[in-house]
């Protein structure tokens, strides 16, 4: 019956121990003494928000790797037990790092934790630990290394595009084309270049987008990397969703990744550089508020106050940026909306995208906004708090997990009988759309403010897979 | 075989009784247990006074029979023996009745009538039918028996919290508590509800109770088959208007199919008049009335009419298999050359059948196959509670029994020398 | 394989042939490595790879349940997926007298699935198949480690659910409430779990496979069944459960009331229930309650008040419209200045989200607590609130109270900082006062938490050596080797011993003819 941050509490009665071994304990070191422990001084996972974790489980329930595997260690209960035992002095087994690795990162242990353990930042000081201390298989490796010399890169996102370009694709080494790497992202990109737009298709976005009417705000608009390169529909959607409802968007030229594959993943320095370069770049555009319409840039947007806490030039302004982050829909919610909404007659089912829904705390403001559009029938998703799967590059990393996560997740949505389904993020997108399809389910996808768009322009629905 | 003990054995016991207990006499015809006369009837006043007597008893290796008010005492199988019968019919106060807090505390002799007159002096009752007039808490608890409440309510396992029981080796113990809610140690009264006598002496027994309700209605509907029995069951336990009993009622000697289905529902006066309306409705049909159709809460082969000693039959099923079972008694006692009666728990899935004394062992014994193998389909199981000797010598009384070797282990820990009531619970328990 | 790896437990040395129920409550690590190797082959021939865990790694975090400052870490964890493995594993710790201990969710508050260091945790986890819900017979047959809330998701469709409902109900297991027998808001109208569970199949401590009652009530012979649930994973492991499905109710009204003080809140619930209404909930929450669960949910409790009851009536809709405006009426009648109905289906869940995030939530207004589980006659509630508030001020040691005020079961929240020197001491003072306060008053020490680990020593307090002992009569004709869940539940395990031999010859009444062996 007692909950406690260090383990030496007891409610024992005073006469005399429920048996002699039972009693609390101190801390007792894992492993022998001559191993090196899991972590190093530098922001290691913090013992007190260790502590905040009571064991109650109620985590449980929301982590897909536990609903995967049913097993304690791959569970956010289980997570904050090995960070505890790695400041112990447990060593940072093989072990330990597969069961760190495995998390999604979905951050849903977040929401459900009524303890309020920081978990995401837990996971993130893990996880530069990790890269900092552990040696990964070669295999591995060469799989990050190309992931993280790619996805950041809308360049080099954009000479893969094309089924024959991504074997040809420069900026990649011989040696990476060797290890068969490519092979594993392969399927990625084919599902990436399946929902894309013919190139020929893609709407060029000006720096600027004037306000439709009275100008009620000027907001900067981040376009983000996979989003900008594979679903450019969306990000002119957002500018003139925006536009229509009074803000003046400016679009930064100069903008590149946010970050947030790199932060998600513990490379740590890579990530701050990022940062650096956005916090730059709309420090120079002059707004007061940036927009993002990709749930996994907002969400990590949003922690560059604690990303470059560390960095004495860098820690005001970034607090100043991460303060100014909102996502499409939440800005939307907060200004009211104005412009008028044709009708669009579809039922649609919601998915929450875990960065937006966990990670920022954004649920109601989209389903509000999809619901003001009349005739439009919103429809929930059975266990709604549950990962999709593509989580970043979770899915590239572990296929197998990721592709049964992506079933389970389709066949919820399949259950909600929907024409359209609508989310907030790229990632969620294409994990969804090639399980929906593997299963032969028919239906539409879209980003929240291309229906948005739809409603206010008065023209069908423009996602994808949608029979025109 | 040694020859031991005589009357001066059956001497020291009885003298080693009266000192453990001022009201021990010899048995006459009367005490006798389902045709197994008795040597000794020892009335103890308290639950000390059970120990004693238990304890003297087992120094002289005395077969123990517990008796409430011996209504039932013909249940089960005959015990082997039945040197001692315990009778608490002195143990028959009310010892508390703590109606803030919903909870009465009786000794085990007690009148059951005489428990709920006093909790009704609050509005409450003790939510356990009472099928067998004139029966103790004790004798209740031990047979388990039930009546058309248990739908709404449950069974005794539902509303005992805190028992005291006398082991057979004479020590007193005690589970459970006086508050409803407890899971403070193994939960005893379970283990004792339905153990016919063998496991350990019931001397107090601590219940939850229920507020009366300030108006019923029973609504009755005629059915032509078993079939639609069921129906209409399902109907009505599938909707929502809080039926507190369904019963079916099946006589034998009606006209091939005729029974009827009785619905009890219990609430506001306002609210008990909308729900009947709508339960008619449900029922395409039925009549209501604001008191029990005849027969409601009585064991078919306690009805008027039936003379002898009837087979006293208990079927247990699963909902879907109320018809299935009804069915397969009806049509095996017709292929007999009998009549089967049944009345009980359609929404509870409990049902009593009774066959008339005319039945004998072999009529008896056609009906009890296929109608065993109906309950058994059904996921349930077939009991014979009650019958003839040369009936009850003649069939399998339990049936078989799943656990049967876990509760043999049971029975071996509580009465290694099987001294409580051998022989007349399931297995030759 | 080393079985001590990781072992924070340090018992005696042990005696040979001792039955480890007679040994420490959690086992010496060095005594049954032999044995631990041989189940460890077992287990790995008959579960997937992935099913058999002893890597010390993954070992240390099976090491505590929900009451997390007593920690063991097992010898070998196994997560089997069907009856027969589970039988398998458990065959073989009896063929080798290795203990084990079932766990299912790891959410039970009394320590109830604390490991041994020299046993086998046998975690049903992956037995999570929803076997058969069959709607005619409201019933649902259940694989041991389906979460309590998945029980009622598979059936409201039909109309349906799952009526204990522990606050922990979206991540506990059915084996875990059956073993524990837990209760919910909802049993002061519903029952606990032994109301619901009908029938179960279960690995006896030999690891035979024994079905117990069924899809129909009443089966015949001992009520097993009865006696299992509850008995704390002590009689074996629970493989199978059929639970009863109750009906969804016409109407359910939930009612947020606010009161000056708990005496008002107490008074409004004993007029309640008085009136002859049984609600199907009555909790209450006092100041310092209400304000964790703002704290963590954003409830939205009314301000400023001293205790809320969370009302809930359910059943046909006339029926409630009554019972309503009498509870209504009553709330007045005693102070309550807020009635707040929930209007909708979200507002009745933030009102259940305050209270079922209680516990955990006192983590954001205390960096330590103590969890209390008493149980008192409800009508002595507002004395022994009264009480523990003095308890309280005479210690300086804050006390949150979070309770289901219609069946008297108390969950004081003893609040402290273990970073100050000597408060966990006085918070477990206080914690024991509580207890006392319970027992005093004819209650008991625990109302659905269950004794585990942590009470067995209190049980004494509650019962005598002969009410203990006959208790464990049962758990010798189930287990007497005690390798079930040993050390758990009594305060000193019973040496079984065999059963004293049968009579021989024939009774001394029936030789001289004065009885008749019918
Ligand atoms: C925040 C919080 C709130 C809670 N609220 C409530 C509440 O309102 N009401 C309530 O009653 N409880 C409550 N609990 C306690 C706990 O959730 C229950 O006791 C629950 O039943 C435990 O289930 P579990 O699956 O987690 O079991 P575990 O903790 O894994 O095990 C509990 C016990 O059951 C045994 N066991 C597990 N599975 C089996 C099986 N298949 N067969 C035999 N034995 C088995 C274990 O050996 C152990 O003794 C709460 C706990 C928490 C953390
Ligand atoms: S972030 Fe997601 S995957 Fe990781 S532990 Fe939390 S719930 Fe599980
Ligand atoms: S919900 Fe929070 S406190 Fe509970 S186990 Fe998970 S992380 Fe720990």
């Amino acid at each position: 019956m007692v909950h406690s941050t260090g383990e030496t509490r007891q409610q024992l009665p005073p006469e005399e121990p429920p048996g002699t071994g039972a009693q609390a304990h101190g801390p007792v070191p894992v492993g022998t003494p001559a191993v090196r422990p899991a972590f190093d001084t530098e922001h290691p996972p913090s013992a007190a928000l260790i502590g905040d974790c009571v064991h109650c489980g109620f985590c449980l329930p929301t982590c897909p790797t536990y609903t995967l595997w049913g097993e304690e260690m791959d569970s956010p209960r289980g997570r904050i037990d090995l960070m505890k035992a790695g400041l112990e002095g447990a060593p940072l087994s093989d072990t330990m790092v597969q069961h760190f690795d495995a998390c999604l990162g979905c951050m849903a242990c977040v929401t459900a934790c009524p303890s309020g353990v920081q978990y995401d930042e837990l996971i993130e000081a893990t996880r530069v630990q990790v890269e900092r201390h552990h040696q990964r298989p070669a295999g591995q490796r060469a799989l990050r290394a190309a992931i993280f010399a790619l996805f950041p890169y809308k360049r080099r996102l954009r000479a893969m595009r094309g089924p024959l370009r991504a074997y040809q694709a420069s900026g990649l080494s011989g040696m990476l084309r060797r290890s068969k790497v490519l092979d594993r992202l392969a399927p990625t990109l084919a599902a990436m270049e399946a929902l894309a737009p013919p190139l020929e298709r893609r709407e060029k976005l000006p720096e600027r987008v004037p306000a439709v009417g009275q100008r009620r705000a000027v907001v900067g608009m981040l376009t983000g990397c996979v989003q900008g390169e594979f679903f450019p529909a969306v990000n002119a959607a957002t500018a003139r969703v925006l536009a229509a409802e009074g803000c003046d968007v400016l679009i930064p030229r100069r903008q590149g990744c946010c970050g947030a594959l790199s932060v998600h993943n513990g490379r740590q320095e890579e990530a701050e550089r990022f940062a650096r370069a956005t916090v730059d770049a709309f420090e120079r555009a002059g707004v007061q508020t940036v927009v993002v319409n990709a749930a996994g840039c907002g969400s990590s947007m949003k922690e560059y106050a604690d990303l470059l806490a560390d960095d004495p030039a860098y820690a005001e302004r970034a607090a100043r940026f991460a303060a100014s982050v909102r996502d499409v829909s939440e800005l939307l919610a907060e200004l009211g909306t104005v412009a008028p909404r044709h009708p669009v007659d579809m039922t649609v089912a919601y998915h929450d995208a875990c960065h937006l829904a966990h990670a920022q705390g954004v649920r109601a403001q989209p389903r509000a906004l999809l619901r003001e559009i009349p005739g439009l029938q919103l429809r929930e998703i059975a266990d709604p708090e549950i990962c999709c799967g593509s989580a970043g590059i979770w899915n590239v990393l572990n296929p197998e997990p990721a592709r049964e996560l992506g079933d389970r997740k389709a066949r919820t949505i399949a259950d909600t009988g929907a024409e359209l389904l609508v989310t907030a993020n790229p990632g969620c997108l294409m994990q969804v759309a090639s399980s929906l399809e593997r299963q032969g389910t028919r239906i539409g996808l879209a980003h929240t403010v291309e229906v948005l768009d739809a409603s206010i322009r008065g023209i069908p629905v423009r996602g994808l897979g949608i029979q025109r | 075989m040694a020859p031991t003990g005589d009357t001066v054995s059956l001497d020291a016991a009885r003298t080693a009784l009266s000192g453990a207990c001022d009201d021990v006499r010899e048995a006459t015809a009367a005490d006798a247990v389902d045709g197994v006369p008795a040597s000794l009837v020892a009335r103890p006043a308290s639950t000390a006074e059970v120990g004693e007597v238990l304890r003297a008893a087992a120094g002289h290796e005395l077969a123990v029979v517990p008796r409430g008010r011996g209504t039932k005492s013909t249940w089960g199988r005959a015990p082997e023996r039945a040197d001692l019968v315990v009778d608490l019919s002195r143990m028959s106060a009310v010892l508390d009745h703590a109606a803030g807090d919903l909870v009465v505390e009786t000794q085990a002799g007690a009148l059951l009538a005489d428990v709920q007159a006093v909790v009704g002096t609050a509005g409450q009752r003790l939510a356990l039918d009472e099928p067998v007039p004139g029966s103790s808490i004790g004798g209740t608890l031990a047979t388990n028996s039930s009546g058309p409440g248990r739908l709404a309510v449950g069974t005794a396992r539902d509303l005992l919290i805190g028992v005291t029981v006398v082991r057979a080796d004479g020590v007193v113990a005690r589970a459970g508590g006086r508050v409803v809610k407890n899971v403070a140690g193994y939960d005893l009264g379970k283990l004792v509800i339905g153990s016919f006598g063998t496991l350990a002496v019931v001397t107090e027994a601590v219940f939850r109770l229920h507020p009366v309700a300030p108006a019923r209605q029973w609504v009755t509907v005629g059915v032509d088959s078993a079939g639609r029995a069921q129906e209409l069951a399902q109907r009505v336990v599938h909707s929502q208007l809080v039926p507190a009993a369904v019963e079916v009622d099946w006589p034998g000697d009606g006209d091939g199919g005729a029974g009827s289905l009785g619905v009890l529902l219990e609430g506001t006066p306002a609210g008990v008049e909308t729900r009947t309306a709508a339960l008619t409705g449900l029922l395409g049909g039925g009549t209501a009335a604001g008191t029990a159709p005849a027969g409601w809460g009585r064991y078919p082969w306690d009805d008027d009419g039936v003379t002898g000693r009837a087979t006293a039959l208990k079927a247990t099923v699963a909902l879907s298999g109320v018809a299935g079972a009804l069915d397969a008694g009806r049509r095996a006692a017709t292929d007999a050359g009998t009549t089967l009666s049944w009345r009980g728990s359609a929404g509870a899935g409990v049902l009593y059948g009774a066959l008339p004394a005319t039945a004998g062992p072999d009529a008896v014994a056609a009906v009890l196959g296929p109608l065993r193998a109906a309950c058994a389909a059904a996921g349930g199981a077939l009991v014979v509670l009650d019958a003839a000797p040369e009936v009850e010598a003649a069939v399998d009384t339990w049936g078989p029994v799943p656990a049967i070797d876990l509760m043999r282990r049971v029975k071996e820990r509580f009465d290694p020398e099987r001294r409580l009531a051998p022989g007349r619970f399931v297995g030759g328990i | 394989m080393s079985v001590t790896h990781g072992t924070t437990t340090t018992a005696g040395p042990v005696p040979g042939d001792t039955p480890p129920e007679a040994t420490s409550a959690t086992g010496d690590a060095h005594r049954h490595s032999a044995g631990i190797e041989a189940v460890g082959r077992v287990a790995r021939a008959v579960l997937p790879v992935t099913g058999v865990l002893s890597d010390p790694t993954q070992l240390r975090t099976y090491e505590c349940d929900g009451l997390a400052h007593y920690r063991v870490t097992p010898a070998l964890v196994v997560l089997p997926e069907t009856t027969e493995q589970l039988a398998a594993v458990v065959r073989a710790c009896a063929a080798h007298g290795v203990p084990f201990v079932a766990r299912g969710s790891g959410t039970g508050l009394s320590g109830g699935a604390l490991p041994r260091a020299d046993g086998v945790l046998v975690v049903t986890s992956r037995m999570r198949t929803i076997r058969e819900v069959r709607r005619a017979d409201q019933r649902a047959v259940v694989e041991p480690g389906v979460i309590n809330l998945a029980v009622t998701r598979a059936v409201t469709g039909e109309g349906y659910y799952y009526a204990p409902d522990p606050s922990s109900q979206q991540i506990c297991s059915i084996g875990g409430n059956l073993a524990e027998n837990s209760g919910g808001a909802h049993c002061l109208k519903y029952g606990f779990t032994s109301n619901h569970v009908l029938g179960a199949e279960l690995v006896t401590p030999q690891g035979d496979v024994v079905a117990l009652g069924g899809l129909a009530p009443d089966s015949p012979g001992y009520d097993l069944l009865g006696t299992v649930v509850g008995s704390e994973g002590t009689l074996g492991i629970a493989t199978t459960a059929v639970v009863r499905l109750v009906r969804l109710p016409e109407e359910v009204r939930t009612l947020l009331v606010g009161f000056r003080s708990t005496d008002d809140a107490g008074a409004a619930t004993s007029a309640i229930i008085g009136a002859g209404i049984v609600p199907a909930a009555i909790e209450m929450m006092d100041a310092l309650a209400i304000e964790a669960a703002e704290a963590a949910v954003h409830c939205d409790y009314p301000a400023g008040a001293g205790a809320v009851l969370v009302i809930e009536l359910d059943g046909a809709a006339v029926e409630v419209e009554h019972e309503y405006a009498q509870v209504e009426r009553f709330c007045t009648e005693h102070g309550a200045f807020e009635l707040r109905p929930a209007t909708d289906a979200a507002e009745r869940a933030l009102i259940w989200k305050g209270r079922k995030s209680a516990f955990a939530a006192v983590g954001r207004i205390s960096p330590d607590y103590i969890v209390q589980d008493g149980v008192i006659p409800r009508t002595a509630l507002p004395e022994v609130l009264r009480a523990i508030a003095e308890l309280s001020s005479s210690s300086g040691v804050r006390v949150a109270n979070v309770f289901h005020a219609g069946d008297g079961n108390l969950h004081p929240l003893v609040l402290f900082d273990d970073a100050q020197p000597g408060a966990g001491k006085a918070a477990e003072q206080v914690s024991g006062a509580i207890l006392d306060l319970c027992i005093n008053h004819g209650g008991s020490i625990t109302g659905e938490h269950g004794v585990g680990v942590d009470k067995a020593a209190y049980m004494p307090r509650m019962f005598s050596d002969d009410d203990l002992d006959t208790m464990q009569l049962v758990r010798c004709a189930f287990d007497p080797d005690g390798i079930s869940n040993p050390g758990k539940l009594f305060p000193t395990p019973r040496l079984c011993g065999e059963v004293p031999g049968k009579r021989k010859h024939a009774h001394p009444l029936v030789e001289a003819g004065l009885a008749d062996a019918f």
